[in-house]
């Protein structure tokens, strides 16, 4: 079976050098024939990549130790669902896993683009091939998935129990799927400057591509956060650590990419931004690779770190590199006639939106490597850690969260004072309400205030357009509102799915705000029987129960929950575990989440007789809004990105027209009836 | 623009919100709690988080600094104290952010110089967009299309909905 893996591998990569060659040769000497075997080739590629993974995934589940990385990342006794996800729980498996999923996006790339695109489609899946190259190579020559022990262990060294989770489950897979399918987008704005077809063309193309990517990284990190809140038992679900950071950048980018491409997809304007934001985005996943698997800088998410980092960033160099050169080769076609008339605009609230969401990702950027610059001119090792990320990042999220609030509700082109006035007279009002009545109820700190105002005005602004626009369909076609709210939404996915993932962003930014202002912890060393309080809560400890299973040793300490007036609400189980492969002590926590404020119990130590246990308790107060405002923009992105009939009329209109345009061109334009 | 760009920007980096941190040190330095300290220190037993955060129950770093501190906390030692006392044991890279001497400085101004740079290149280039465009009435219906019309076009579209009405 491995030979098999290794073979699958091999002619994967023949197949991707073919695709790349076949695809370039068609496309310049206009010979279809090529294009169309350069697709088969890479449909074939993505057949041997899956092989692979099938043959990796047989060997886990069969615990056939003889392969290397199984002995390394699983176990007799680990459970079924984590012997699945081992696949990416290391170094080999987890770029094994990424190369699938790249050769799956450029299958599905290949087949939209059969009959579409027949300018840069070649050159596009060209250069997803290319990539894919760079991973076959990895794989066949760097690190290779199946590689064999010479002497076969009776049990292997199993999956790291911190991945023993069922967040790290889909947390990978999220991330990975968000930062391969960002490559679409990259792949297609780079053929457009190969072909100097330098249209909005290549943006309409893939504009479900690059939300698709958001859509998938937002989900990453959401899950990334929530594993962190669940396994690491600090009370916390970010610690600004560089592999968060490596998460965190691209979605920034590609955050800004999504709006200014509908600048460009209006105005005709911002070309060179559009392709220089898609080109950083795709950097970033390049870059995040780097980071996990470099170890140039520390992380507490580096289980994969290896020796590849040299190779990563030379092939993220020679990317930049070749990447700007076309930019710049390109920059006189990409000049636009450019229409801006007033900072009272639309576009201008995009432009600043666009300053402040790639200012963060390069701060983010910066103290991510900063620890390496310095050390690099100064010989000294310092820590970039959350400090820094709050004390640089808190400002610009408040510049952001105010620009959420302008776009909405200002126009296009540019917008009179009186009207400025009548759209956010409502919403303004609703935020210094809300400072107001924060303010009253004793919130002090500036930053609180001022994060909560802004919240609020945000939120009246997106209910202002709501209201707007559900109010011009009922005088128009006389439906009832709800009616006429779904209707709206319905009609108008891409706009209202927006403010859907608007929303989702404010109630999150609100759920970091409280989380992070008003945190409260107790630690408490108690015996059985003994109670502390935390808030209005009193917990009492009634001892602890042991289990022991092959796999893992657990003691459970059983924590009542009371109210001040002694009514039981809940019985808490925090945990303590012990993995017997790798010898390794973990933490479970428990966690009673509630609108208003999370409680959280670790159990943080236990005494040799098992009548004493120290636990460290947490109130968190609105984190729940934080998860809430994710799944709000999970639903927001499923709006946006639901198959809309008018849209894809336009777009079928807009590609014949163009396909007219391109035969009159060649003057082989019908003949008029 | 740059330059009050930058100037708001040094303003909000001094007052922001992590004044937690500044705060602290002002107001809870006389009675810091051991998560305002340990907050301020990275664990070094390779995990990058901070002692505060680092919960791997067997740490040979952050269980017993923790224990440090709280005893540390309780001889009435400041959080300033304490932190100067681990940064002299173990040098600068025990402290979570970093300082805001000699080189360290450009941690904390770079991202501001560099929004102010980049706000800076946008108003110029939106100048110049701006000044090659000719002025049209305005336009307050918010979301409105942007198509510039030709006055003759114009003529002709409302001629034909006249026609139609």
């Amino acid at each position: 079976m491995p030979q098999l893996g290794n073979l699958a591998l091999a002619i994967a990569l023949i197949l991707a050098v073919y695709s790349i060659v076949a695809n370039i040769y068609g496309a310049r000497r206009n010979l279809p024939d090529f294009v169309v075997s350069a697709r088969h080739a890479v449909w074939a590629m993505c057949a041997m990549v899956t092989i692979a993974v099938v043959v990796l995934w047989t060997a886990l589940l069969r615990s056939d130790f003889s392969l290397e990385y199984v002995a390394a990342y699983s176990s007799t006794t680990l459970p079924t669902v984590y012997k699945i996800t081992s696949l990416w729980g290391g170094q080999q498996g987890s770029l094994l896993f990424w190369t699938w999923l790249l050769s799956i996006f450029t299958s599905i790339a290949a087949f939209q683009n059969r009959r579409r695109n027949p300018d840069i489609a070649p050159y596009a899946l060209a250069v997803l091939a290319g990539v894919a190259i760079f991973f076959l190579l990895m794989l066949n020559f760097v690190t290779r998935p199946f590689e064999l022990l010479a002497t076969i262990p009776a049990e292997g060294s199993d999956l790291n129990p911190l991945l023993q989770n069922y967040w790290m489950a889909i947390h990978p897979p999220s991330l990975y799927t968000g930062y391969v399918s960002a490559t679409v987008p990259f792949a297609f704005g780079a053929a457009a400057l190969i072909t100097g077809k330098l249209d909005d063309g290549w943006i309409r193309s893939t504009r479900r591509w690059a939300i698709f990517s958001w859509f998938f990284l937002t989900l990453g990190n959401m899950f990334g956060a929530r594993w962190a809140y669940e396994v690491l038992g600090w009370g916390g679900y970010w610690a600004w650590d560089p592999v968060e950071n490596a998460a965190f950048m691209p979605w920034l980018v590609m955050t800004a990419y999504l709006h200014s491409v509908m600048i460009q997809e209006r105005k005709d304007m911002l070309k060179v931004w559009n392709l220089a934001l898609i080109g950083l985005a795709f950097g970033l996943t390049l870059f995040g690779t780097f980071i996990t698997r470099s170890g140039v800088i520390s992380s507490v998410h580096s289980f994969t770190q290896s020796g590849l980092g040299p190779y990563f960033l030379s092939f993220l160099i020679v990317v930049t590199l070749a990447y700007t050169a076309l930019l710049i080769f390109r920059s006189k076609d990409l000049r636009s006639p450019a229409e801006f008339e007033s900072y009272l605009s639309r576009e201008a609230a995009f432009l600043f939106n666009n300053l402040m969401l790639v200012g963060i990702a390069f701060a983010v950027f910066w103290g991510t490597i900063f620890p390496v610059l310095s050390e690099a001119v100064r010989g000294v090792k310092i820590t970039v850690g959350p400090p820094f990320f709050n004390r640089v990042n808190g400002p610009l999220a408040l510049g952001l969260v105010f620009l959420m609030g302008i776009g909405p509700l200002i126009a296009w082109r540019r917008t009179t004072t009186s009207n400025l006035v009548r759209s956010f007279a409502a919403p303004v009002a609703i935020g210094v309400a809300t400072g107001i009545v924060a303010a009253a109820a004793g919130l002090r700190q500036w930053y609180v205030l001022t994060a909560f105002s802004l919240a609020a005005f945000v939120l009246g602004t997106v209910i202002v357009e709501f209201r707007r626009g559900m109010n011009a369909r009922r005088h128009m076609v006389s439906e009832p509102r709800a009616k006429a709210l779904v209707n709206l939404v319905a009609k108008n996915n891409r706009r209202y799915g927006g403010y859907i993932i608007h929303i989702g962003a404010i109630v999150a930014f609100v759920g970091i705000v409280g989380s992070s202002f008003f945190r409260t912890e107790v630690k408490k060393s108690v015996h059985v029987g003994e109670s502390f309080t935390i808030g209005s809560y009193a917990l009492r400890f009634q001892g602890l129960d042991e289990t022991d299973t092959p796999h893992v040793e657990s003691a459970t300490a059983r924590v009542q929950v009371l109210r001040a007036d002694g009514r039981e609400i809940t019985v808490m189980t925090p945990a303590k575990l012990f993995y017997k492969r790798p010898q390794q002590p973990a933490t479970k926590v428990a966690i009673r989440s509630r609108p208003f404020s999370d409680l959280y119990v670790v159990l943080a130590g236990i005494d040799d007789s098992g009548q004493t246990a120290t636990f460290e308790v947490f109130l968190t107060p609105l984190v729940f809004w934080l998860w809430a405002g994710g799944v709000m923009m999970v639903l927001g992105t499923v709006v946006v990105m639901w198959p809309n009939v008018r849209e894809r009329a336009a777009i079928a209109t807009a590609l014949s027209r163009s396909s007219t345009d391109a035969r009159e061109l060649a003057g082989a334009a019908p003949g008029g009836d | 623009m740059s330059s009050l760009a930058f100037l708001i920007a040094a303003i909000f980096v001094f007052l922001s919100p992590e004044l937690k941190d500044v705060s602290r040190e002002t107001f809870a330095a006389e009675n810091p709690t051991n998560s305002e300290v340990s907050e301020g220190l990275t664990c070094q037993c390779g995990c990058g988080l901070t002692v505060a955060n680092c919960n791997m129950p067997t740490c040979g770093f952050s269980v017993p600094m923790r224990r440090e501190i709280d005893r540390m906390i309780g001889e009435g030692k400041t959080r300033a104290q304490i932190i100067a006392f681990y940064r002299h044991e173990y040098g600068e890279k025990v402290l979570s952010a970093p300082t805001t001497e000699g080189f360290n400085i450009l941690a904390w101004t770079m991202p501001f110089i560099a929004l102010a740079l980049g706000g800076g290149l946008m108003v110029f280039a939106v100048g110049r967009w701006h000044s090659h465009q000719p002025s049209t009435p305005s336009d307050s219906n918010p979301g409105a299309a942007s198509t510039t019309f030709d006055p003759e076009l114009r003529r002709k579209l409302e001629k034909e909905l006249e026609d139609r009405r």
